[in-house]
């Protein structure tokens, strides 16, 4: 399989609807043997057919899917690799996708690929995007306490702004606060925890 | 043992059997799991936000510290991504000295896995004797880059230390060592009747499985999938020197899919690792070690770089996958790290599904989630009274090393 | 039992639990170095496990807040008096026990059951999952090592009564007649066959790797144990070191019951003859625990559950029978003439 094959079999297939692509090819070691990469650019719309038909002629593997902030636009890529198995068979196809920042729906394909779940999920709570039909649309990474809207990845005003960077050397130790939820509870020496808080008025007494 | 009420059992953040912190909520029937759930994100770092904020030279020593055991992995992975971009080609030297560090990491690595491994089944014995095995390698790397681990070896365009000809011999002796105690540990660890009831038929994951959830790693080849990067599409030193997909059918014939199959594909492969480092010194050419030794002409030349690049390396864990963008500025546009325990979350779903809370521990390590190895601060001495050495005397010994290395 | 034998017995309850502690820790201590060695390791010094309980007394004692509290907290005192009790059946070296003529083996059966009850109890009532998981683990395991026990001690006494002496359950016959003795070859065999048994029993009522599953610290952190903190897990610790120097000290009552004082030529019943055989007595008991708990537990990985009722119904059920039978066929075979000539008897 060479890489231009790919490349002609999507545009074949998906005529204009390929925007963009372009086939990257490096090398290295003593030999100098070369490698390549694929990369698409795709109309939105064709996203799942896209994914379906990579499905149905090679066996790809989806490293994972990629997001970046360019101002009007969100980029989508979808990183699959195909020919695995093989000696040198190998090629990395990219397919992207641009959502524009007022519509950031991208329809699931964790119906064709189930593994993809995991990278939806990430891609949902860093990017703000909105998966459709995603079978679990929990947060994944970022902590129930996150506040909402706001989304690491993002460069514009749903980013992390100044006031959420928090140096460690500004903040000091984290002050712990008894919950008393299921959490053990010291049955002896209960009253110990209000003994540093009298030291401390005493000190400024 | 069925019947009775189904009830949940906790499996971290915070848990013996666990490395790192990570949730699993287990809903357990007797002793039997019914339903498991993966509930990372215990502790997001926020890696690739803080990568955004910095220029790619930083970047390098930032993904080192992605992890302590894959320094080299996300360093390498990051490196070639960025290279692709800019069109800096890593001299064919240094290509050799990165294979080389990559296959000692993969070594250690896998011993260090083998330990957990006997540890979470209960066989401490064999830790200590793994463990044991493994500190020749740290030393080793410790020679050969001036640290155990985060060597901050890697830079774009090459690496930032040579292998020197009189290392050569201690490299050799070290490879021998683990050439004569390979059999050994072959037969500990496939041979014992304990570890096989512990580990045949655990945790298996199907080769549909391992394909439908994207499973990277020793953890697909295990289950007969043979997915290597080094094979699939070979990189630096990797384009001279062929390297195979292991899988467990090539020590017996059959692909399981389970804890013991895992075990088989990890030995190997640091059988393998060794032959690819002799190889590698064997054929290493001459030459220099970077493509720019100048940081101010690379970081020149790097603020001019415009495009994206793909870096992969096949980590001990599996495939690494950098994603990187560049816009002819000073700072990383977009930085995606997907690493290979990242891949493998969602097939511990599968493994887990049926087994007994016994089978827990070795069968959610026995994809070997990520871990950090940097306890270095207490130093015992044989006769004499142990002693703690602070994080600030620690820092002035490295130095102090590093003064001596250079002299 | 008069006011002064009263006074003596609870004198020498103190004095026998005192020992236990002392020297169940001290092969506590032992158990580790020797472990860490075999394994290459330095291991800690043999006086850690005395700092070990200092420091677990002076710690704060945690009770959970959903634990049933009167039960979690009495279930440690619970497993210490009872491991305690049992050694005052058991005769320690040339000291006959405390309580000799008060009861027999089989009541060392059912003693034996409650350290590990005790236990159940405590972890039912923390209220924690874990707990829950291993005490229901300890409930199998009891249940399955019980048979193999109880095999070895019918063995030992029926041979006793074969012979026709008086009290043929009681732990100092056993003690004074060993199984060895009026054996021929098949009844050695099938002796050493029931000490090896016993010895494979030893690490689970001590829960020790490989048995240790309920309180398996990779799976289940602890167990059992998980919720206790501070003076309770103190508590079963010493609870724990007295019951390993129980389960040692029935091992040598049964199979290794000899004095070295007549060997050495000390005139019974002098000060350096009890001596030398408490001395010899601690050699063979820490000789004992050496092979079934430390070699043992640093030689294997640990058993899932249903592996150890495996293990312990099947082979070790079967081989704790063979043993008997091959010490009945022995008997019968010595009231032939030609077998003790031909294979030698004892």
């Amino acid at each position: 399989m060479n890489p231009e094959e790919i490349v002609e079999k999507f545009k074949s297939k998906f005529g204009a609807g390929v925007l963009d692509a372009k086939v990257q090819t490096k090398s290295g070691g003593v030999s100098k043997t070369q490698y390549h990469f694929v990369w698409m650019t795709l109309e939105r719309p064709l996203l799942k057919d896209a994914v379906r038909f990579l499905a149905s002629e090679w066996q790809p593997h989806l490293s994972v899917i990629s997001g970046v902030d360019l101002g009007n636009i969100l980029e989508l890529t979808y990183h699959f690799t195909v020919g695995w198995g093989v000696r040198l068979g190998e090629i990395p196809v990219s397919i992207r996708i641009d959502l524009p920042k007022d519509d950031l729906t991208v329809p699931t394909i964790t119906d064709i690929i189930p593994g993809a779940l995991i990278t939806e999920r990430e891609k949902q709570e860093m990017l703000g995007i909105k998966v459709i039909g995603i079978p679990d649309a929990r947060r994944l990474f970022v902590p129930e306490t996150f506040p909402e809207g706001v989304y690491p990845w993002r460069k514009d005003a749903t980013g992390v702004q100044p006031e959420h960077v928090k140096k460690l050397w500004e903040v000091g130790r984290l002050k712990l606060t008894p919950t008393g939820q299921g959490v053990a509870v010291n049955v002896e020496k209960a009253a110990a925890p209000s003994a540093p808080a009298k030291k401390e008025n005493a000190g400024a007494n | 043992m069925s019947g009775g009420a189904e009830y949940s059992v906790p499996v971290g953040p915070i848990h013996a059997a666990l490395e790192e912190p990570v949730l699993f909520n287990f809903k357990v029937d007797g002793e039997r799991v019914v339903d498991v759930e993966v509930v990372p994100g215990q502790n997001h770092r926020g890696v690739e936000w803080m990568g955004m904020q910095r220029n790619p030279v930083q970047v390098i020593y930032l993904a080192e510290k992605i992890c302590g055991i894959c320094t080299v992995c996300h360093a390498y992975s990051f490196v070639r991504a960025v290279e692709h971009i800019s069109g800096i080609e890593s001299t064919p030297r240094a290509d050799y000295i990165r294979a080389i560090l990559a296959e000692l990491e993969r070594m250690h690595s896998h011993l260090l896995w083998a330990g957990i491994a006997a540890h979470e089944i209960g066989f401490d014995s064999l830790l200590h004797y793994t463990w044991k095995v493994r500190e020749n390698e740290m030393d080793l790397r410790e020679m050969i880059t001036g640290n155990r681990v985060h060597y901050d070896m890697f830079m774009i365009g090459g690496v930032r230390r040579d292998i020197k000809q009189d290392q050569i011999p201690k490299i050799l002796e070290t490879l021998k060592y683990y050439k004569d105690n390979f059999e050994k540990l072959g037969k500990l660890f496939l041979q014992d009747k304990v570890i096989k009831m512990r580990t045949q038929g655990v945790g298996v994951l199907t080769k549909e499985d391992a394909l439908k959830l994207c499973a990277v790693g020793p953890t697909a080849r295990a289950s007969g999938v043979p997915k290597d990067v080094r094979q699939d599409q070979p990189f630096g030193a990797y384009l001279d020197i062929p390297v195979k997909a292991i899988t467990p059918d090539a020590l017996t014939g059959e692909v399981h899919g389970d804890v013991y199959d895992r075990i088989i594909v990890r030995l190997l492969e640091v059988k393998q690792s060794i032959e690819i480092i002799e190889e590698c010194l064997k054929r290493m050419p001459e030459g220099p070690i970077l493509a720019e030794p100048n940081i101010t002409r690379l970081l020149i030349q790097l603020k001019k770089a415009h495009g994206e690049g793909i870096g992969r390396h096949e980590a001990p864990r599996g495939e690494v996958y950098h994603y990187v963008r560049m816009d002819a500025s000073d700072k990383v546009t977009a930085w995606k790290v997907r690493a290979p325990t990242y891949a493998n979350v969602m097939p511990w779903v599968p493994m887990l599904k049926g087994q007994q809370i016994a089978d827990i521990p070795i069968v959610a390590a026995s994809t070997d989630p990520c871990m950090s190895c940097t306890d270095r601060a207490v130093v015992v001495k044989e006769g004499q009274k142990p002693y703690m050495i602070s994080g600030e005397e620690l820092h002035k010994m490295s130095v102090e090393k590093t003064r001596r290395m250079m002299a | 039992m008069n006011g002064m034998d009263i006074l003596m017995a609870v004198i020498g309850s103190v004095l026998v639990m005192l020992f236990g502690i002392f020297f169940g820790l001290v092969f506590k201590g032992i158990d580790r170095v020797l472990s860490a060695r075999m394994q290459a390791r330095i291991g800690p010094r043999v006086r850690q496990p005395f700092w070990d309980v200092g420091k677990l007394f002076s710690k704060e004692n945690i009770i959970p807040e959903n634990a049933v509290k009167w039960m979690f907290s009495s279930a440690p005192v619970l497993g210490l008096a009872s491991s305690a009790v049992m050694l005052l059946y058991l005769p320690l070296g040339p000291l006959a026990p405390v309580l000799q003529g008060h009861g027999d083996i089989i009541l060392m059966l059912y003693l034996l059951v409650i350290p590990s009850l005790a236990m159940v109890t405590g972890g039912f009532a923390s209220g924690s999952p874990y707990a829950a998981v291993g005490a229901q683990r300890e409930m199998v395991m009891m249940m399955s090592y019980e048979f193999p026990l109880a095999a070895v001690v019918v063995s030992i006494a029926w041979k006793l009564n074969v012979f026709g002496i008086a009290n043929p359950f009681s732990i100092t016959s056993i003690a004074s007649n060993p199984i060895w003795m009026n054996s021929g070859i098949l009844g050695i065999i099938g002796s050493a066959i029931l000490l090896v048994v016993l010895i494979i029993v030893t690490p689970a009522e001590l829960s020790k790797i490989p048995f240790d599953a309920p309180e398996a610290e990779t799976e289940i952190v602890g167990g059992l144990l998980a919720e206790y903190s501070g003076r309770n897990l103190g508590i079963f610790y010493l609870a724990d070191a007295v019951k390993t120097i129980v389960m040692g000290a029935l091992l040598v009552a049964i199979f290794f019951p000899w004095g070295i004082a007549g060997i050495v030529g000390l005139a019974a019943g002098s000060v350096g003859a009890i001596a030398a055989d408490i001395a010899f007595f601690l050699l063979k008991l820490f000789l004992v625990l050496f092979v079934s708990v430390t070699v043992i537990r640093t030689s294997f990985a640990r058993l899932k559950i249903d592996q150890i009722v495996y293990t312990y119904w099947a082979p070790l059920t079967i081989a704790a029978l063979f043993g008997l039978v091959l010490i009945i066929w022995d008997l019968n075979l010595l009231g032939i003439e030609w077998y003790p000539q031909v294979l030698g008897g004892w």
